[in-house]
């Protein structure tokens, strides 16, 4: 069958999606085009409603935990029991066994050791651990967005003195420097002279985190913007007396902006698995806290007889990790899609 | 080792058929010849298929058979693995449970611990000494004898002044053991170098007199004599560094003859060992088996299946508490729950808000639930609530605070009221103390504090709490495994004021009562057999119980899990010294 409708040409520009009428193209924004070819990308649209459904589901936790579990994440019911098919079951037996999944409201996907709700420390995990992703990757956007931007404009001895403190920060794997960050802050917390934060504080994986990434995300952007001060819009936004702060906000922070939005994204998924990696470790979240990090901590060690303690919330980190990043590769081809940026490390 | 005639037979006998099929195969040439290249290729196929099956049988069996070759006489190979190294290959600086059960025996001090199972094998014997010693009237002097004749594995002859050469050692060498020898007169002294020798250790290597005396009656002595830390070594071995890496030759049933520091050891036969048992010490037992090769393993779970799958011979850890069911209903015949020596408790700082009225380290004591902590040990636990575990001189049965009784611990915090109920509890990462930490901040904040779980790597973690500049150390996890079997063993390091020190601390719960250490320090002047002095030590546990100065729970099991080809009913755990290694023997 014929197509329809004529695709447009741009020069220098990928053919548009087909199914788009040219009238609906013609001076449309970039951000529109940006809508129609996203809206044709139905797996990462799938995959965004996904993501979206999860954040839902887990806000919807205190909800789950006051009316259908009546029970906290934290609290322990070790020789508590409860009525299965009317039988009074332990929550947890004699040996250290805890109760599985089963269909019922309490104890919905079973106990762990300590006899809690696995479903409720589930709900409440998966708050702590995209909570962590995305406030960690506003950092990360943020101290980038700044460096890059200044480093890019300016060049220079604040090229020079930036970009090696960046490199240095490279040099170390991510997940080394998180483990190392973590443990030296575990103990005595970490003093920023307005406020100080306690050693088991949420906001120490969430700094270190949003902080080890800071040069994967900030040398891209002043690769991007290098090349834009070079560009006859900024000379010409010079010619017009405004300052280096006013060029850097209104002349190519817009022009860096689709790079920024799909590194976020893709940066939330990267926090969450890196925010696993250091709770399993012992260097993320404090115990007894939960998030999906610390739940496969808690139960790996019991994988022969309770494997639900860690298949279900490493399949919510699969499916959160997955979602964002299909998302984001829509994005991105949506937003740039001659742009090659991938989170790299 | 016996490696047999056997296997070889059944190697013969299978590449015999696997030969006779070949000869079978070919010898027809008119039946041959009328093959298809086809058909040729199958049976050339099949012949190769089985002389390779064959011989791969025939080499599992040659393992095996080698294995279980020392049946009937003693002897054969063992393997055992430890999730941690020794500590250090050294007798006189190893301060582990897996250091202790390796070198009890291969070292031999003047006197030992017998070898057997239960209380039997806390008692005290003669090892290279020839009897036990004799003690003055005032308790201070000891005299001893060594055996006559008796050599080390490199054949060194052994000397009385080896003796003092070791405890030399613990000083110069930093041992964490030199403490328990420094009521020695003259000990100090050259510790602090302004001494060339140990005054009160007076030894003559020609008659084997060794006379030690002590700067004030100690009960305790004896057991120390005991220890590996006082075992024997010669002057070939340095003074001030760890031996690890080259051992001090043995004195006990096993020798050590190779070490590769934290990945495998292995012990063998000492030939020399005949020496000492021709000398009469017939306390000490002789090996059964003729090799034992330790490995490291840091996967519980791997050993496990080890053991199952008889890769493995023994393994020196408990099994995790998800493969201990499994373990206990599929291996009966070759698993059992041990007892050992220990105290699990709860350490609550005495001397700091809250914990320092009387009535919140009660609460506390009311409200623990031993049966919960027994399921986090995965039933491994016996619940107890005082100081001295059983099986310790001295531990007479009592239960101050029968519990959990939530409302009497709730009624006893609304009594005291306390101004901070912001609370730090301490525990470390290893799964059961995560566990143990996670269910008492919970109870904690049950019971209306505002609590914070710190948890901290194993490594560090007693350092962390035993050092006073510690911020916050309000209360925590604590266990202690008997040294030596003697109650004052539980008493002065965790409980005595005097221990109470800026770093390297054992008294977690800064308790700090001069009453009860003037009694402490009373009853250790007095020998254990003396009238009374049990029963001392019975009242003192009571009595810093009534002081709730800590919150004990339970004593730990232990477990022995052999493999398919050990004598499992040969082997016992020892209560100071884990397995003994001299009670391995192949079926």
């Amino acid at each position: 069958m014929a197509a329809p409708f004529t695709e447009v040409e741009v020069a220098d520009e990928p053919p548009l999606p087909t199914g788009v009428p040219v009238a609906r193209i013609q001076g449309r924004s970039p951000w529109y085009l940006a809508a129609l070819r996203m809206r044709r990308n139905k797996v990462a649209l799938a995959f965004g409603v996904l993501f979206v459904a999860i954040v839902l589901l887990c806000l919807c936790a205190p909800l789950w935990a006051d009316h259908v579990a009546h029970t906290t994440p934290d609290a322990n019911h070790i020789t508590d029991t409860i009525d299965v098919g009317g039988k009074q079951v332990d929550i947890v037996a004699p040996d250290g066994t805890p109760i599985g999944p089963g269909l019922r409201g309490q104890y919905l996907l079973g106990a762990d050791q300590n006899g809690r709700d696995v479903m409720v420390r589930l709900l409440y995990g998966g708050r702590t651990s995209i909570f962590i992703g995305v406030t960690a990757a506003a950092i990360t956007t943020v101290v980038a967005v700044i460096i890059g931007m200044l480093c890019g404009y300016y060049r220079g001895w604040i090229d020079a003195i930036l970009s090696r403190v960046m490199d240095v920060v490279w040099a170390f794997p991510v997940l080394l420097l998180g483990i190392a960050l973590g443990t030296a802050l575990a103990v005595g917390g970490l003093s920023l002279g307005f406020t100080t934060l306690a050693g088991d504080s949420v906001w120490i994986p969430i700094l270190i985190i949003g902080l080890v990434y800071v040069p994967y995300m900030a040398r891209p952007i002043r690769g991007e913007v290098l090349a834009l001060s070079q560009k006859e819009f900024v000379e010409a936004a010079l010619a017009q007396g405004k300052g280096p702060l006013r060029i850097m906000v209104t002349e190519l922070l817009p022009n860096v902006v689709s790079t920024i939005i799909v590194f976020f994204t893709l940066n939330i998924a990267n926090n969450m698995l890196l925010e696993s990696a250091l709770s399993f470790l012992g260097a993320g979240v404090r115990p007894p806290s939960a998030s999906w990090g610390t739940m496969i901590a808690d139960g790996y060690q019991t994988i022969y007889t309770a494997p639900h303690l860690t298949i279900v919330p490493g399949l919510m980190i699969v499916l959160t990790v997955l979602s964002l990043n299909v998302f984001g590769d829509g994005l991105r081809d949506a937003l740039d899609p001659r742009a090659k940026i991938r989170l790299e490390h | 080792m016996q490696t047999g005639n056997f296997p070889a037979k059944i190697y013969s006998g299978c590449a015999n058929v696997a030969y006779s099929c070949v000869l079978n195969s070919a010898s027809p040439p008119t039946f041959w010849s009328k093959m298809n290249k086809l058909r040729k290729l199958t049976v050339i196929g099949c012949v190769a298929a089985l002389a390779t099956f064959g011989v791969a049988a025939c080499g599992g069996d040659s393992d095996d058979s080698s294995s279980s070759s020392a049946s009937g006489g003693g002897g054969g190979d063992i393997n055992v693995t430890m999730s941690s190294f020794p500590d250090y290959v050294d007798p006189q600086l190893s301060y582990t449970v897996e250091g202790w059960e390796t070198l009890y025996n291969v070292y031999t001090p003047l006197l030992t611990y017998k070898h057997a199972k239960g209380e039997d094998g806390t008692e005290v014997v003669p090892g290279l000494a020839e009897a036990m010693p004799t003690v003055s009237p005032d308790g201070k002097t000891y005299k001893l004898k060594l055996r006559s004749n008796m050599k080390y594995s490199d054949g060194t002859p052994i000397k009385a002044s080896d003796f003092t050469y070791a405890i030399q050692r613990l000083f110069k060498a930093n041992s964490g053991g030199s403490v328990f020898y420094e009521p020695i007169v003259g000990a100090k002294e050259y510790a602090d170098g302004s001494a060339q020798t140990i005054s009160g250790i007076v030894t003559d290597d020609a008659t084997g007199d060794i006379t030690i005396t002590l700067t004030e009656p100690n009960g305790t002595f004896e057991s120390l004599l005991g220890l590996p830390f006082a075992a024997p070594v010669p002057p070939s071995t340095p003074l001030d560094k760890d031996a690890t890496n080259a051992p001090p030759p043995a004195s006990g049933p096993f020798k050590i003859t190779a070490v590769q520091a934290p990945q495998t050891m292995t012990l063998e036969r000492n030939p020399e060992f005949k020496t000492v048992k021709d000398a009469g010490a017939s306390e000490v037992a002789d090996a059964n088996v003729d090799k034992i090769t330790i490995t490291q393993n840091k996967s519980n779970t791997a050993q496990v299946t080890d053991i199952e799958q008889n890769r493995t011979d023994y393994m020196s850890d408990p099994p995790d508490a998800d493969r201990l069911a499994e373990v206990k209903s599929r291996f009966g015949d070759r698993f059992r729950m041990e007892n050992s020596i220990n105290t699990y408790y709860f350490w609550m700082n005495n001397q700091q808000a809250p914990f320092n009225d009387i009535k919140v380290r009660q609460a506390i004591n009311y409200a623990i639930d031993p049966e919960a902590l027994n399921r986090v040990f995965g039933g491994r636990l016996h619940a107890s609530q005082q100081i001295l575990p059983p099986g310790m001189p001295g531990y007479e049965e009592f239960k101050l605070y029968p519990g959990p009784d939530m409302a009497k611990a709730k009624a006893l915090i609304a009594e005291a009221n306390p101004a901070d109920k912001n609370i730090t509890v301490w525990t470390d990462d290893e799964p059961d103390r995560k566990r143990i930490g996670e269910y008492y901040h919970d109870l904690l904040t049950q019971l209306g504090f505002n609590a914070t779980l710190k948890v901290i790597s194993g490594d560090v973690y007693w350092a962390t709490i035993g050092n006073q500049s510690t911020p916050d150390l309000d209360t925590g996890f604590g266990d202690w495994f008997q040294d030596f079997p003697h109650p004052d063993d539980f008493f002065r390091p965790l409980l005595n004021g005097a221990s109470i020190l800026p770093t390297n601390g054992n008294n977690y719960s800064r308790a700090n009562y001069p009453d009860l250490d003037a009694k402490m320090n009373e009853l250790r002047t007095k020998q254990l057999t003396d009238p009374g002095v049990k029963e001392g030590y019975a009242a003192l546990d009571k009595a810093y119980m009534e002081q709730a100065a800590w919150a004990p729970y339970g004593n730990e099991e232990y477990t022995t899990f052999l493999s398919e080809r050990m004598d499992f009913d040969k082997s016992y755990r020892h209560l100071l010294f884990s397995q003994d290694f001299t009670s391995f023997a192949v079926k």
